[in-house]
């Protein structure tokens, strides 16, 4: 261990690169929307369910539950509605930043977040498209490192093409195909 | 078994021709329609479980309509065998000259892509009803996560040993080029270096601790075993009690008379309880003192070339071993009563990633020295990370610390809240007593925040980052900085505007968390540490 001796200590903190300044890019401009319409969608499902629930005639439902029933609905409805703005405008705050040698995200209105991945510690890379993605074109691009399961590096809502060039740049980097 | 080679091998001429012109998607061979539908059999039988105590209940009435069920049963039978082949028909997989793709996924689709040279450990496994076919899965797993890993399902038994070896050889040299580069001790142990490990033998391991009996014994006392033993014990709490109070009343000792406040005095009753509060965690302490007996007993840590070995058990001897390239963390925990008697749990922990699929054991994966001396500890640290310095810096006291705002975070956003509501509830009810006893609460967990916040700093240096943390303990957490597998940067509109934030460092062996430090030197942490994994091209293990 004492033998490995990297010259790397000339550069000053003032010249590291830092992620206080990253060129972010933005997600598709269909994802914010399209996120917005599968909540909203929900919402809606939800609402519908519960008001058939309440005046359909085939199943008996304790009384108390029925009285309850209209507030919880209602309560879902604004509740929803409130969590569906919210989430639009965190989405579209939602950025990613592809650095030479590191992967950054960054999210968050009030509770802003960055993950910045390294590319020399990435294990495997998955690319998602659920059915709905696919209709629109998007992808989402997961980045796996050891650091488990709970740590996936996730970059949501890309336009596929994006997506498989941000892979071909990852699995062709010199640290992916190198080092351990 | 002959007659199954024999025909592999005629099905494939040249197996190392095969595996250069792989270059497009492959589909599987139809025998893995079997495996999926096996795995979603498996799958939903193991769901099954869950829904055992509903079929119970109402077996009867179910078993009244044959009509409802049969046909339920069968269509749900059909349903999956479907699924298990639409399964197999999306399924390609493609291998190129350094890497392998896997394209699955029915409804959500999913294209996997994962680099030779990141491969860890390579499975071979043959299920009984390929043993009939002569194919096998390869299984690859990387350490990123432990349940996605890539899996090829039904290749030929030959093809795939063929492609391990490949593999193999290809991560051996890779991890050779990386020595040479620098010359570092980083290793990908492989399953197949027995060879080397015989070389090594021959060299004579260097003992670097044992624990003595009286050592052991301090363990059992500090180590909080108890509580997990009575948590254990919770549900039988009941049957104990009434078992104890039968078997005392057969001695002429009656509870309930012994505490009732009618025949004696208050202080008599509290001195019983009191007596007896001690007899009980006297013998709880007994049992933990056993325990750590039986798990540590002859416990000896030593040191063969790069490699840490773990020898300890009474009545079975449990040997872990850990490179020392893959030690990811050191941890030094002291309870509280560790810190009265001075004594350290040192932990040096290794990737979780492994100990999930390849032991069952839970402590495999961390090899952990029980209550000894800070000079030994020190020492045990020195020799694993040398030019570390933490020593220097619990002496110094060269943490910075969190921010005072996170005792007014938690203070007024998570705890006062709560008193108000309760001490609202109680007043209501004029109950004064209660109001007392949640406003003492209060203040002690107010306390407890204090000393939380007291415990939490952080400090680092050229090549580790260092974190103290604890409550009424302390831990200290050493890494070096190239061990990092993702760092987070967590800041929201508060901490913004008071210019904090918080850091989280992920490691192979888990994260860590500094909450509230200064802005500047949380941008500092994260981008001197990416320089630091992205510079020293270190391996991670």
């Amino acid at each position: 261990m004492s033998a490995t001796h990297i010259s790397n200590s000339t550069v000053p903190a003032e010249q590291l690169p830092t992620i206080l300044a990253l060129d972010k890019q933005f997600l598709s401009e269909q994802y914010a929307p399209l996120n917005r319409l599968l909540n909203l969608a929900l919402i809606l499902l939800i609402c519908a369910l519960g008001t058939a629930l309440y005046f359909q005639p085939i199943i008996n439902l304790p009384i108390d539950f029925l009285h309850a029933l209209p507030y919880i609905v209602w309560g879902v409805a604004i509740f929803g509605f409130i969590n569906t703005w919210y989430s639009y405008a965190c989405d579209q705050v939602k950025s990613y930043t592809l650095r030479e040698l590191d992967l950054h995200y960054s999210s968050g209105l009030f509770f802003k977040n960055v993950v910045s991945q390294p590319i020399t510690r990435i294990q495997h890379i998955e690319l998602k498209r659920g059915p709905i993605e696919r209709k629109v074109g998007l992808a989402t691009l997961q980045v796996f490192s050891a650091g488990g399961d709970m740590h996936t590096f996730q970059i949501p809502g890309l336009p596929v093409a994006t997506a498989q060039q941000i892979r071909q740049f990852i699995l062709q980097h010199k640290d992916v195909v190198k080092h351990g | 078994m002959d007659n199954q080679s024999d025909l592999s091998t005629g099905n494939q001429i040249n197996p190392a021709t095969k595996l250069q012109d792989t270059d497009d998607w492959q589909v599987l061979s139809p025998v893995a329609i079997l495996y999926f539908t096996v795995s979603v059999f498996k799958h939903l039988f193991g769901n099954i479980i869950y829904l055992i105590p509903v079929l119970v209940v109402s077996y009867k009435s179910v078993l009244e309509h044959p009509l409802v069920w049969l046909p339920a049963i069968s269509v749900v039978f059909v349903l999956l065998t479907l699924f298990a082949f639409a399964s197999f028909k999306v399924y390609r997989y493609r291998l190129t000259e350094d890497n392998i793709e896997i394209r699955s996924g029915i409804f959500s689709k999913k294209h996997l892509n994962l680099p030779f040279s990141r491969v860890q450990n390579i499975k071979i496994e043959q299920p009984i009803y390929y043993r009939f076919t002569g194919h096998a899965c390869l299984q690859l797993d990387t350490a990123g996560s432990a349940k996605s890993e890539a899996k090829l399902i039904a290749i030929k038994l030959d093809f795939a040993q063929q492609l391990k070896m490949q593999i193999q050889s290809q991560v051996q040299t890779d991890t050779t080029a990386t020595r040479q580069h620098n010359m570092s001790t980083s290793t990908a142990e492989l399953t197949t270096d027995a060879a080397g490990d015989q070389k090594y033998k021959s060299q004579q391991e260097k003992v670097l601790n044992q624990r003595k009996l009286s050592d052991l014994v301090i363990h059992g006392i500090t180590s909080n075993r108890i509580w997990i033993f009575l948590g254990g014990l919770a549900p039988f709490y009941d049957n104990i009690f009434n078992a104890i109070s039968e078997w005392l009343s057969t001695l002429g000792i009656d509870l309930t008379e012994l505490f009732s406040l009618q025949t004696h005095s208050l202080f008599e009753v509290g001195l019983y309880v009191l007596s007896l509060t001690m007899l009980v965690v006297l013998v709880l302490v007994g049992f933990s003192v056993m325990g750590a007996i039986v798990s540590f007993y002859g416990y000896t840590l030593s040191k063969l070339d790069d490699k840490y070995i773990r020898r300890s058990g009474l009545f079975t001897k449990h040997e872990v071993s850990m490179r020392l390239s893959r030690l990811q963390m050191i941890v030094q925990k002291q309870d509280w009563l560790d810190v009265l008697l001075k004594r350290i749990n040192l932990k040096f922990e290794q990737t979780n990633a492994f100990s999930q699929n390849q032991d069952s054991s839970a402590t495999s994966n961390k090899i952990i020295v029980p209550s000894i001396k800070v000079a030994e500890s020190q020492a045990l640290i020195d020799d694993a990370y040398t030019n570390n310095e933490l020593n220097a810096l619990i002496c110094s006291h060269g943490f910075s610390a969190i921010s005072k705002r996170f005792i007014l975070r938690n203070v007024v956003f998570v705890l006062m809240p709560m008193w108000l509501i309760m001490i609202s509830g109680a007043i209501r009810n004029n109950n004064l007593i209660a109001v007392l006893l949640i406003s003492l609460l209060f203040a002690g967990l107010c306390a407890l925040v204090v000393l939380r916040w007291k415990r939490w700093g952080i400090a680092r240096d050229e090549h580790f980052v260092y974190l103290r943390k604890g409550l009424i303990g302390v831990d200290y957490y050493c890494f070096p900085t190239h061990k990092v597998q993702q760092t987070q940067f967590k800041q929201n509109l508060l901490m913004k505007k008071r210019q904090l934030a918080t850091v989280k460092f992920v490691l192979a062996s888990g994260a860590l968390k500094v909450p509230m430090i200064p802005e500047r030197l949380a941008y500092q942490l994260i981008d001197e540490s990416l320089y630091q994994v992205q510079s020293c091209q270190k391996s991670w293990m």
